[in-house]
């Protein structure tokens, strides 16, 4: 099985969408779809700010108790990023299906509640967040989201990026983190066994992952990401949008 | 004297029409000579007590009743056979190879599911589908059932000695290698949760609940019969049920972050860790962290780190909460004994 190592990422390819994205990165491909601000059901109208709703299809079957669950982990921290007070009595509704998931080639898994839920949390936070530029709704920032497993390596653990199923499988510990562009930790999961101490230096791998020095302010200067052991996932989705927007603007 | 009287708000009043500036005025009293706490009460580090009664329901293996303030929450645990020629794609279980997958999943043999629609809080209808919250929880609890390797999939197996009289050596781990011994059928462990009464802070009142719930479980001796090909259970007088081994005590921690500026914050502003909080508090915060710790081995070891909602709990943070939960832990444990 091949996996890309590279993200890739499609804006705006839903005609009747306010927004779309499709982004595939370490063997996930999402479909984004946004639409916002519209009209929202009286019940779940807020009189001052914007309700967020996300849904979450996954690529087989229908959704059930752990898309419900990661519906609600990405609905709390988007609400986070979007400006919901600009929108009052509106919603902004995120639609997140799930088209390819990475195969594990040493079981059979099931369809249903068979493997841990986390693993696909970067990208569907990842194709969200593309989603929302894409509507050009308004943000306080944007997400990077990165995922990893602490593997026992003989006496030593060591840490693994983007980790595949069977590495997470046979991991000690899985953990997802994501941070703000302004290098906040936004949301953390974690499961496995693990001490207070290996958190910490997953935490590190992670920001330094997610959180790049940003000396990137004037476009193209940085150009030696040798340094760095994963995709740059800051400084990609700023050059999907540069892409986008200087193909959006070829006509002047 | 009425004019006054008009315009002063019982605290109860105060609470219902703004419940952000109430539970902030009372963190932080304009009068220094008050101490601050929550609306509760309680200091902002400062957990809900809890109380566990074992063995609450008759016909049930096993049963707890746990209690953290207003929470109150009943688990029960019945287990059911499961024939081995029943499972699609089944593959016996070989001891040499650990890494061909997990049976307690492959199998489903722990079916947790939780029920909020009991007339427990009012924001909760009966008679309607499972809200969000309710399939969240049982989500989280049947992932940390499983990651936490709680239960071991060798005290759900019903052997059958091929050779030798049914129903011998089946807790001995005599005849493991021999090739006689054959799982012929599994006990499934249906966890039912049902919330009595709602005041904040499920997860941890629930998880509570399915640990004091499981280490009460005693399973009936099952054995195969060869002439009925049934699994059959001996009577509790004939031989004694035994319980389930489980490995350590994981015991989960929740505390919510309360911001002092009600709406989306620019720049820091001003944070308070509730911990264990109640439904007016959980109304209140968007940031919630939950953290499972186990400190059966001295040292800490954490199963679980849930954190969404918010910026503030970062990783210095996150070390302070370890040392609160592991308090917590003490506490869960004391109240078990």
């Amino acid at each position: 099985m091949t996996v890309n190592s590279e993200p890739e990422a499609l804006l705006s390819h839903l005609q009747n969408a306010d927004g779309s994205a499709t982004f595939s990165f370490s063997g996930y491909t999402v479909v984004g779809a946004v639409n916002g601000p519209i009209e929202v059901q009286r019940r779940d109208e807020l009189p001052e700010e914007a309700a967020v709703d996300v849904i979450v299809r996954p690529a087989a079957g229908v959704g059930g108790t752990r898309e419900r669950h990661l519906e609600s982990l990405i609905q709390s921290t988007l609400r986070q990023i979007i400006l919901v007070d600009n929108f009052p009595r509106t919603l902004i509704q995120i639609i997140l299906q799930v088209t390819t998931t990475p195969e594990n080639e040493y079981v059979n898994a099931k369809v249903a509640q068979a493997t841990s839920n986390l693993p696909i949390l970067p990208a569907l936070l990842q194709t969200a967040v593309l989603s929302l530029l894409s509507a050009a709704l308004p943000l306080t920032a944007t997400l990077t989201s990165t995922s990893l497993a602490v593997v026992a390596d003989g006496q030593s653990k060591k840490v693994v990026l983007n980790p595949s199923p069977r590495e997470i499988e046979t991991s000690q510990s899985f953990h997802v983190f994501s941070f703000t562009s302004h290098d906040e930790l936004i949301l953390a999961e974690s499961e496995g066994s693990f001490t207070v101490k290996e958190w910490d230096e997953a935490f590190s791998v992670a920001q330094r992952q997610c959180c790049p020095p940003t000396n990137t302010d004037d476009g193209d200067t940085l150009m030696d990401d040798g340094s760095l052991p994963g995709a740059n996932l800051k400084q990609f989705i700023r050059s999907t949008l540069e892409g986008k927007i200087a193909s959006d603007l070829h006509w002047k | 004297m009425a004019t006054s009287n008009s315009l002063t708000l019982s605290s109860a009043t105060f609470a219902k029409l703004s419940p952000h500036p109430f539970l902030l005025a009372n963190l932080q009293p304009s009068d220094p000579s008050t101490p601050s706490s929550r609306t509760n009460g309680r200091q902002p580090r400062q957990a809900r007590p809890y109380s566990v009664n074992n063995s609450s329901l008759s016909h049930a293996h096993g049963s707890a009743v746990v209690r953290s303030g207003d929470t109150t929450v009943i688990c029960g645990v019945r287990g059911e056979t499961l024939l081995t020629s029943q499972i699609p794609n089944y593959r016996a279980p070989q001891a040499d190879n650990i890494a061909i997958g997990d049976e307690l999943r492959d199998y489903d043999l722990l079916v947790p599911n939780v029920e909020l629609a009991t007339g427990c809080a009012p924001n909760f209808l009966p008679g309607v589908p499972p809200t969000t919250l309710a399939q969240t929880l049982s989500t989280r609890l049947f992932s940390l059932l499983h990651s936490s390797k709680f239960l071991t999939a060798e005290d759900l197996r019903i052997y059958h000695d091929g050779a030798g009289t049914q129903g011998e050596g089946d807790t001995e781990e005599e005849g493991f290698g021999e090739t006689t011994r054959e799982v012929k059928a599994y006990w499934v462990l249906y966890i039912d949760v049902l919330f009595v009464s709602f005041d904040g802070n499920p997860f941890d009142v629930a998880w509570a609940a399915i640990i004091a719930a499981l280490r009460d479980t005693k399973l009936p001796h099952a054995y195969w019969d060869v002439d009925r090909e049934l699994v059959l259970c001996k009577r509790p007088t004939e031989k004694e049920p035994r319980p389930l081994s489980m490995r350590g005590l994981p015991v989960a921690c929740t505390a919510a972050v309360f911001t002092a500026r009600e709406r989306q914050k620019k720049g820091s502003g001003q944070y308070w860790i509730l911990v264990d909080p109640d439904r007016l508090e959980e109304s209140l915060c968007n940031e919630t962290v939950t953290m499972v710790v186990d400190n059966t081995e001295g040292e800490t070891k954490v199963l679980t780190i849930s954190k969404s909602g918010g910026t503030v709990v970062g990783p210095a943070l996150m070390r302070e909460f370890a040392n609160v939960a592991a308090t917590r832990w003490n506490e869960f444990r004391s109240a078990l004994q």
